[in-house]
């Protein structure tokens, strides 16, 4: 076993996150992270700018990146030496923020993703979400720009709702029109807010029910995993579906997806070397 | 004189038309309708009237030896400088509420610096505007929102950049804001717009001034309003002045093609296909549920996604001779699958051609389930005036139902606020 640094990159279709990591044996410790949105911007160019400022910060050269894993949209990425899929990704990356993990709920900008794994994230089963953008991290994130509100002051304004105001299955692009209903109707920002919250977690709770996720620790990741409304909504919804789960976040959950690529991305390395045809 | 209106508040615009005794059309008006929709109604009726104005003040020109042959220059300068003064109107407020936002924990202690960046940002987009009120220069839309919004992104980032500031703050005061401002109906009187907008004009004032002026003192009386669309059952009117979207829409086609027997619609958010008969009442349609894609959102939010104004997508998919196949449906989905082709170094007019056929793909699905095509087909809304989607529409129209008569006029997004103004005129003369 030899001590050696790797990174991974994870392209989202609204963010980026790349994170190093300098890994030897069982001993993993995390030097550097970042993110950027993409709004618009050449995902490929916006990566080589953050992957570099991240190795400046953490004192890491380009060079001595022993493996670089992609994940995600990461694929075509030039200086990648290998991608992986987000679904043994999100899983290692669960289970590195929360070793008591044995589920992963990545919810994204367009897809939500439900993962079981076992104790050194080997996927069990998954799950996504269906080729509609309803409910999903985007279309939270249009709803609150329709209503005027940041991005985080979603999940403190959910969690003051009264009332929740019900709402079905709503096209995302579309929704604004719903949302100015709801307005004129006189419905308060929280009460909208949780009603989407409700509709989105009966949802992912379905989701994990489908793929046997039905006791334990479920580590949400992805964008919207600091959506506390979100997570408290999960767990009201897990309880409707009368399941044992318990949905957790963490602050670098976001992460999680790069956090998985460097890791398996080390894993592989040592496989390979052991293999006498190192990378 | 006697004026019989019709206003369709549509989910995305609202339209209105001024139709005189003889149904005669004598003006049209736009505008968005995020806002309320009394708002909306209120504004697309003074658009239309300022039309109205507009064409009372060509009647008028035209008996003014001196300016003949020059009216439509003098008109087009006399409401390029009114529509720029509304704007440079509208942005001051703009300015104005996004400085008011500037409040709460996530503002503390940094008030001084945001509104600097705010005040940077706006000093250029006025800058920036009169450029945009050129002799000539195509706007990319209609709307206040679209206008400032696409120049506010691109002239914000770049002062936050250089301020050292997040855009995010600024741009979640502008989110709160424009929706307030897009709350009020432009301030001030029409006519002093109009005065002042006739001072800014490169034409010398003395030999139109005093015709204008008598124009402009003719009184416009609002004898029968019909309103109709999406947002009609919010209408402050008493019922027996409302109809429905179907029947305006298939009225209006009828009176634009009095052969019309198949309307296609292509709205913002909800695409219809309907079946009229020899005096164009509806005899069969099929609507789409609530989905964006296949309506005009779609393309709403595809030119969004590309940073491009609404009526830039035709143009550059004409220039396509490479369609390249969009798998997704869902217009959040399409909308990724763009980025991801275009990262991937495809061109942004294959892409774009290929976005209008899918467009167009649900459209046809639609018609199919109303009942076909018959001769003649009629098609309008926002959409028909996309000269790629009309392409798309034409080729698919021949393949599947042979060589039919397609009609399409350039203002048929008004269709629906014809076919009510109709009804208005018929309220009232028979």
């Amino acid at each position: 076993m030899s001590e050696l640094i790797t990174t991974g990159v994870d392209i989202g279709s609204g963010c980026i996150k790349t994170v190093v990591f300098k890994v030897n044996g069982d001993k993993v410790e995390w030097l550097g992270k970042e993110t950027a949105r993409i709004r618009n911007r050449d995902p490929f160019q916006l990566t080589n700018e953050a992957y570099d400022h991240m190795l400046k910060t953490a004192g890491v050269d380009r060079k001595d990146v022993a493996y670089v894993a992609s994940t995600g949209d990461a694929e075509n990425l030039s200086f990648a030496t290998g991608h992986f899929y987000s679904m043994t990704t999100h899983g290692r990356g669960g289970l590195y923020l929360n070793p008591e993990a044995r589920a992963v709920l990545d919810i994204g900008a367009l897809n939500g993703r439900a993962i079981r794994m076992d104790g050194v994230g080997k996927v069990l089963s998954y799950k996504m979400t269906s080729q509609c953008a309803s409910g999903s991290g985007q279309f939270l994130e249009n709803i609150a720009r329709y209503l005027g509100i940041a991005q985080d002051e979603i999940g403190s304004l959910s969690m003051k709702a009264d009332d929740p105001e019900k709402v079905s299955s709503i096209c995302a692009v579309l929704a604004e029109t719903d949302v100015i209903n709801m307005v004129s109707r006189g419905i308060s920002a929280s009460n909208i807010l949780k009603g989407i919250h409700v509709s989105m977690a009966v949802r992912l709770a379905k989701l994990l029910k489908s793929i046997g996720a039905v006791d334990g620790i479920v580590q949400v990741t992805g964008g919207l995993a600091l959506d506390t409304g979100l997570v408290a909504a999960l767990n009201e919804a897990a309880e409707q579906e009368k399941v044992n789960l318990k949905a957790v976040s963490h602050p670098d959950s976001i992460y999680a997806g790069a956090i998985g690529a460097a890791l398996w991305g080390a894993f592989r390395h040592e496989k390979l070397a052991r293999l006498g045809q190192a990378a | 004189m006697r004026c019989f209106i019709g206003i369709d508040l549509g989910s995305t615009t609202t339209k209105a038309v001024v139709m005189d005794e003889n149904l005669q059309i004598l003006g049209r008006g736009i505008t968005n309708s995020r806002s309320n929709y009394d708002t909306a109604a209120a504004v697309s009726k003074q658009e239309a009237l300022i039309d109205t104005r507009l064409t009372l003040f060509r009647r008028a020109l035209s008996n003014v030896p001196e300016v003949s042959g020059k009216v439509d220059d003098i008109l087009s300068d006399l409401e390029r400088n009114f529509r720029h003064v509304q704007f440079l109107e509208q942005l001051e407020d703009l300015q104005n509420t996004c400085i008011a936002n500037i409040k709460g924990p996530r503002f503390a202690g940094r008030e001084k610096v945001v509104i600097e960046a705010l005040e940077g940002t706006f000093s250029r987009l006025r800058d920036s505007s009169a450029a945009q009120y050129a002799p000539g220069v195509k706007r990319k839309s209609d709307f206040f929102r679209d206008l400032a919004g696409a120049e506010f992104m691109s002239h914000g980032e770049a002062v936050c950049k250089e301020a050292g500031l997040g855009f995010d703050l600024i741009l979640n005061v502008y989110d709160k804001s424009i929706i307030e401002v897009e709350n009020r109906p432009p301030a001030g009187d029409m006519e002093g717009k109009f005065v002042r907008a006739l001072e800014k004009g490169t034409m010398t004032g003395s030999s139109i001034l005093a015709p204008v002026q008598s124009a402009l003192a003719i009184p416009l009386e609002e004898t029968y309003v019909v309103g109709t669309g999406y947002g009609r059952v919010r209408l402050p009117f008493p019922k027996e002045h409302i109809r429905s979207e179907i029947l305006c829409h298939g009225l209006g086609a009828h009176m634009m093609y009095p052969d019309t027997r198949t309307v296609l619609d292509i709205g913002g958010q909800d695409t219809k296909g309907i079946q009229v008969d020899p005096v164009g009442i509806v005899e069969n349609f099929q609507m789409n549920d609530r989905c964006a894609a296949g309506c005009g959102r779609y393309l709403g939010y595809i030119a969004d996604e590309m940073n491009m104004g609404l009526h830039e997508l035709g143009p550059l998919a004409m220039k396509s001779n490479k369609q390249v196949r969009i798998n997704s449906t869902c217009t959040v989905f399409a909308g990724a699958e763009l980025r991801d082709r275009l990262a991937l170094g495809e061109k942004r007019e294959d892409i774009l051609a290929g976005l209008h056929r899918a467009i167009i793909l649900r459209a046809m699905s639609i018609l199919s389930r109303a009942g076909g095509v018959k001769d003649q087909f009629t098609f309008t809304g926002g959409v028909a005036k996309n000269e790629a989607a009309v392409r798309e529409l034409r080729k698919l129209i021949k393949e599947n139902y042979g060589d039919v008569t397609i009609n399409i006029d350039p203002d048929s997004i008004y269709t629906g606020a014809l076919g009510g103004a109709t009804f208005a005129v018929r309220a009232v003369v028979n």
